[in-house]
């Protein structure tokens, strides 16, 4: 009995931490993913926010060109602005355009961002749960044997 | 020749390198390489990366204003110019930048590559290290394997010790490369091999006029026409000491086809050709003249000997035969008197062993680094121990007691 014990509890620990702990990994990396591209648009979207707000109409940047080597740029309208919609297209918008395009996008990483919040609590539930379950088969031992494992 | 007084241990070289350990630190190796491959490529990809920015900063001074699209953000583009193209903003690290012009630019950028070049080959240097150690760890979990053996040797006699290994992870001459697990075996090898040259020996003994004659003779031809290990083979096997013998024997077998090198040709030479005056003088010479020119022979032998020492052979002697010594001296010119005697099988100087010098000591044969002192005196006390001319074998036993 107890051997059969010892095996399942092995296999228990096992399921854990091949399967439930890579799985919660890669779930919370997905997630940081998302998490960025939501930055990078709410960026975009403030700085929109401010070029209205200041009316500005040209704009004089720093362009990298690679390892760190820059050169200025001029933008003599900055009117029209090119967006990138995904699937490697940018799309030509004002601003009034992009700021509301730019919202539907946030709203969408939302979206993204919740299911893989949902998706990471499940993992971390059935780790628990796994954990539970050999708890509940050592203690039963424990009573009768020498006790063995304390978690 | 009695084997009972031949200790030895049989170490399995798994015992020592664990099959799995040996896997696990390959594994390890291999990890620690396929790190460094990884640095390699990204360090490659940075030259690349500089030498397309050195062509870029190149070609725009051409023109006065270029049509780009400006990135905004990460996600934005806004149409733009490139303007002031000769001006360039370089980050220097830490913070600081630098304005540059195109060309200023471009030496910079060539001091990168070179810094990330010079990276690269010292990331080559270590890979290469990574792989040596890979491809040992491997070997020896395939020797571990197949279950080589390490084996030492131990002999009680006169309190020596030698310690032959036949491990797998040096080079090794053929008789020790073959050593298995089978301690025996090896041991039945090298004791044929030395019963053969003892037959030979004898031969050559019978044919000369004098026992002890024949006996500086065999020595003599020993040391002329093989290396220096046989000389100690033979010595040893004139001595008759039985299972001293065979494992001197044997070991200086080994020694003499790894200690080749040491030989010195020059002296082997001489070696003979003094060997050949002494021939001549077969017969006429008393026994200390003969010990005499063995004396001065050894001299000249012994950097070619691998640790062959010579009992000095006393002063009195010297006087009888000058005639030999002069011959002696002629041919072995660079005789260096302070240097370590080397010993011969002599006879006659038996009887005036210096104790002082007789071995006391025990005796480490390595198979590849020889401690030549120590060897030679272990030839020094088998070849003192024998005194007299009669059989190499009773005269050797003989003296031991």
């Amino acid at each position: 009995m107890d051997s059969l014990r010892q095996e399942k509890i092995q296999k228990f620990e096992e399921f854990v931490d091949r399967r439930l702990k890579p799985d919660l990994v890669h779930a919370i990396v997905e997630r940081d993913k998302i998490f960025d591209q939501q930055k990078i648009f709410s960026d975009l979207r403030k700085n929109i926010e401010n070029l209205e707000k200041n009316s500005v109409t040209s704009l004089r940047t720093l362009v990298n060109l690679g390892s760190e080597v820059y050169m200025q740029a001029e933008v003599p309208d900055t009117q029209r602005i090119f967006v990138d919609v995904g699937l490697g297209f940018h799309v030509e918008f004002t601003w009034s355009e992009a700021l509301k395009f730019i919202s539907l996008r946030e709203e969408k990483l939302e979206r993204q961002i919740e299911e893989y919040t949902r998706l990471i609590a499940s993992i971390k539930a059935q780790i628990k749960m796994v954990c539970e379950g050999i708890r509940e088969l050592l203690q039963i031992p424990e009573e009768k044997t020498v006790e063995g494992r304390v978690f | 020749m009695g084997k009972s007084q031949v200790k030895g241990t049989v170490t399995s070289l798994s015992s020592m390198f664990p099959a799995e350990e040996v896997q696990k630190a390959a594994k390890m190796v291999e990890d620690k390489l396929s790190d460094k491959q990884n640095e390699m490529n990204q360090l490659k990809e940075f030259i690349a990366n500089n030498t397309s920015l050195i062509n870029l900063v190149q070609k725009l001074p051409d023109e006065l204003h270029h049509d780009i699209m400006v990135p905004f953000g990460k996600a934005a583009f806004f149409p733009g110019r490139l303007i002031h193209t000769n001006e360039f903003l370089v980050l220097l690290g830490e913070s600081y930048y630098t304005e540059r012009t195109a060309k200023q630019t471009v030496e910079i950028l060539k001091r990168r590559g070179k810094s990330l070049e010079s990276k690269v080959n010292t990331l080559k240097a270590v890979m290469q290290d990574l792989k040596a150690e890979a491809s040992f760890f491997d070997s020896t979990a395939s020797e571990a394997a197949e279950g080589l053996v390490e084996i030492r040797e131990y002999e009680e006699d006169n309190s020596t010790e030698r310690a032959s290994q036949s491990g797998s992870l040096e080079l090794e001459t053929p008789s020790v490369a073959e050593a298995d697990n089978k301690m025996g075996a090896s041991e039945d090898d090298e004791y044929a091999r030395i019963m053969s040259r003892l037959e030979e020996l004898e031969k050559e003994e019978l044919a000369a006029e004098d026992n002890e004659e024949n006996l500086e003779d065999e020595d003599e031809d020993a040391n002329a026409v093989e290396s220096d290990g046989n000389e100690d083979e033979l010595i040893k096997a004139a001595e008759g000491d039985g299972d001293e013998d065979e494992w001197t024997k044997a070991a200086f077998h080994r020694k003499k086809d790894e200690c080749y090198s040491y030989l010195d040709h020059g002296q082997r030479y001489s070696e003979s050709q003094s060997r050949k005056q002494l021939q001549q003088f077969n017969g006429k010479e008393p026994i200390e003249e003969m010990s005499n020119k063995y004396k001065h022979q050894d001299l000249t032998n012994q950097f070619a000997s691998t640790g062959l020492t010579e009992e000095p052979v006393t002063k009195g002697e010297i006087s009888h035969g000058r005639i030999i010594q002069q011959d002696t001296k002629s041919l072995s010119p660079s005789i260096n008197a302070s240097a370590p005697f080397e010993k011969k099988s002599v006879q006659a100087s038996k009887s005036e062993f210096d104790s002082s010098k007789a071995f006391t000591g025990s005796i480490v044969e390595h198979t590849q680094n020889l401690d030549k002192s120590s060897v030679g005196t272990n030839m020094t006390s088998l070849q003192s121990s024998g005194s007299q001319p009669s059989k190499p074998v009773s005269r050797f036993k003989m003296q031991r007691k």
